[in-house]
């Protein structure tokens, strides 16, 4: 399509008469310039229409009454009714606005402390070993992490209840405990994400002109005058997109965490937009309910992570693309 | 950094020393877990059943877990399964982008702004698993390898950051290949990708990492148990509670002692299975993301 289109806008400029040389051959070369770039666009441009772009299209049966033999009838918002009438759809709401706290509460800081941490570290050799070893579970899959979790946090062998128990106190069986469920996913969410998050940060403290620290060290400055006055407001603008960024992924629980952590017992307790939708739609077969739900969320993602991007924009200079 | 080293009080000593601490146990909190896996998985399975969750030296020594794992059927269909997947989509991935990038980064391209926020659409905007779900169903991608290889096979991230990279390509370089006769395939072919060599080897890592830990997906398109990925055999194993797709075949084909073996054991050994591959290349993660992330060598 783009490649025709081009060729046909280019072509259609008149090569003959008061048209000076310079200009033709310009045109001639632009034609000659461009199509192969359009070319080589093509099977990535395919690709997104096919299944970015569709897929997009296809949302419309939430609106529609699927039928075996089509065509579909158009029903409206009937199933956006439907939903919000749904106490459970409440519910899974509720709990996506919860963990998400957790998660922005109690995840979000720890990256920056560990950044303000390893950058203390004199010697990079010791400092390489470190990162080595705190990145790589940002690498790992949900499904190995949940295996990892399942395994430490055993109520008859794992090493936390092994700890609890020298303590002489009763084993907790966590990943099974209401109560606990949630803050299994926040601390596996740290142990993911707090070493490798940390990179983002130590680059803008590495950023930070060195002439303000020997200023400080002039001036007297201990390690914490120099940390507080110096690298900390260097990485504010850093804390401030990241924050704005993680506030727009706000509907983003993280599907692919929480189905590997859930069962039975605690699914009320961390059932999420995505795992609902998952689970009425290719489980239960109600499609159209299911694309009504992901497609709220889209919606509000989208109008929240557009906000977010104008937000960060305007307050730091730097946007999320 | 040495003037600070040599004027060192003893308060300032005790904060380092604090500080080191911390971070070293954050080090052990990060590989503690996958060292008492180890240690269980090459324990003397007889043994396993009283190991603390604590402990990082194996009980006995034997490696009866490891062969029962990799002589499993269901474990080797879902190595090979995940290679093939892994290799397919990173390949393909890597050279859809790249050509994609290259085309998006030639200032003056006309369309360009258009086709950006066409990429960005799709950050912005996902309808979820449902429509997808119906595409990969109207295209017979169910059941089939293809419904794995061809998801995100161009990443709109992935995208972008090679295009701000070929973007600092030196225009003299292009014109000057042009001059010589060379055509854009060329150019792209002799210019572009040699300079580009080391972040194409990070969108490759990339590709590599994302689609080894992909379970979601195989997870709902390939109903083919024998289609199945390592990590969704994982799944299936260790997080469904699973045993029998895992013992039940080495109990009744190879092993006969297998009721005997422990679980525990077994599940231990079939996660650091699954992590091994993204071990081997971890070396080239540290080295091609971190320099990608910091652009600069750490000071100190």
């Amino acid at each position: 399509m783009t490649v025709s289109n081009e060729l046909v806008t280019e072509a259609a400029i008149p090569r003959d008469g008061n048209v000076p040389n310079i200009r033709r051959r310009s045109v001639t070369k632009g034609v000659r310039q461009w199509w192969p770039y359009y070319l080589m666009m093509a099977p990535g441009l395919i690709f997104f229409v096919i299944f970015h772009y569709f897929p997009i299209w296809e949302a419309k049966i939430a609106f529609e009454q699927l039928r075996i033999i089509p065509p579909n009838i158009w029903v409206g918002i009937k199933h956006f009714q439907t939903l919000f009438s749904s106490p459970i759809f409440w519910q899974v709401l509720v709990n996506t606005l919860i963990i998400s706290t957790m998660k922005i509460v109690f995840v979000f800081p720890i990256p920056i402390i560990v950044a303000l941490l390893l950058n203390e570290i004199r010697g990079g050799a010791f400092r390489k070993f470190i990162q080595s070893a705190i990145y790589l579970p940002h690498f790992l899959s949900w499904v190995v992490i949940a295996g990892v979790f399942i395994a430490v946090l055993s109520p008859s062998d794992g090493a936390v209840n092994d700890i609890i128990g020298f303590f002489g106190l009763q084993p907790v069986s966590f990943m099974t405990d209401t109560g606990s469920i949630r803050w299994v996913l926040v601390f596996s969410e740290i142990w993911r994400s707090a070493g490798w998050d940390s990179l983002l940060y130590l680059a803008a403290i590495i950023a930070i002109d060195q002439e303000l620290y020997d200023a400080a060290e002039i001036d007297g400055a201990n390690r914490w005058q120099k940390i507080r006055y110096v690298t900390i407001p260097g990485i504010v603008p850093t804390i401030a997109t990241l924050f704005i960024l993680n506030a727009g992924m706000f509907l983003n629980a993280d599907l692919n965490q929480v189905i590997n952590f859930s069962n039975d017992v605690v699914r009320s307790k961390i059932d999420i937009i995505d795992t609902y939708v998952y689970r009425i739609g290719l489980q239960t077969g109600e499609y159209s309910l299911a694309t009504a739900a992901g497609l709220f969320k889209a919606v509000l993602g989208m109008l929240m992570i557009v906000a977010a991007h104008l937000l960060s924009k305007r307050l730091t200079g730097k946007g999320v693309w | 950094m040495a003037a600070h080293n040599v004027r060192r009080t003893p308060l300032e000593r005790l904060e380092y020393a604090i500080i080191v601490s911390t971070l070293m146990f954050l080090v052990v909190l990060t590989v503690q877990p996958l060292l008492n896996l180890l240690a269980i998985s090459f324990s003397d399975p007889g043994k396993v059943a009283g190991m603390s969750g604590l402990t990082v030296v194996p009980n006995g020594f034997s490696t009866e877990v490891w062969n029962l794992l990799i002589n499993n059927s269901a474990v080797q269909r879902g190595l090979l399964n995940s290679i093939f997947i892994t290799l397919v989509s990173t390949v393909l991935g890597v050279v859809l982008t790249a050509l994609m990038a290259w085309a998006l980064s030639r200032p003056g391209l006309p369309g360009r702004r258009a086709i950006f926020v066409f990429v960005l659409v799709t950050i912005v905007f996902e309808p979820g698993i449902i429509p997808d779900y119906f595409i990969n169903k109207r295209l017979g991608l169910i059941d089939s390898y293809w419904s794995l290889i061809l998801f995100k096979v161009v990443n709109a991230w992935y995208l972008i950051i090679l295009v701000r990279f070929f973007e600092e390509v030196p225009k003299e370089l292009i014109e000057a290949s042009e001059l010589d006769g060379a055509n854009p395939f060329q150019i792209f072919w002799y210019v572009a990708l040699p300079l580009a060599k080391s972040a194409l080897a990070t969108i490759a890592l990339f590709y590599f990492v994302f689609h080894w830990n992909e379970f979601f997906r195989a997870m709902i398109y390939l109903n083919d148990q024998s289609k199945w990925p390592l990590q969704v055999v994982l799944r299936q194993f260790v997080v469904e509670g699973d045993k029998l797709a895992m013992v039940g075949v080495v109990d009744s084909n190879n092993y006969t002692g297998a009721s005997q073996i422990n679980i525990r054991a077994l599940k231990a050994g079939m996660i650091l299975l699954t992590i091994a591959p993204i071990l081997a290349i971890y070396p080239l993660i540290l080295k091609f993301f971190t320099k990608g992330t910091m652009s600069g060598a750490l000071k100190g």
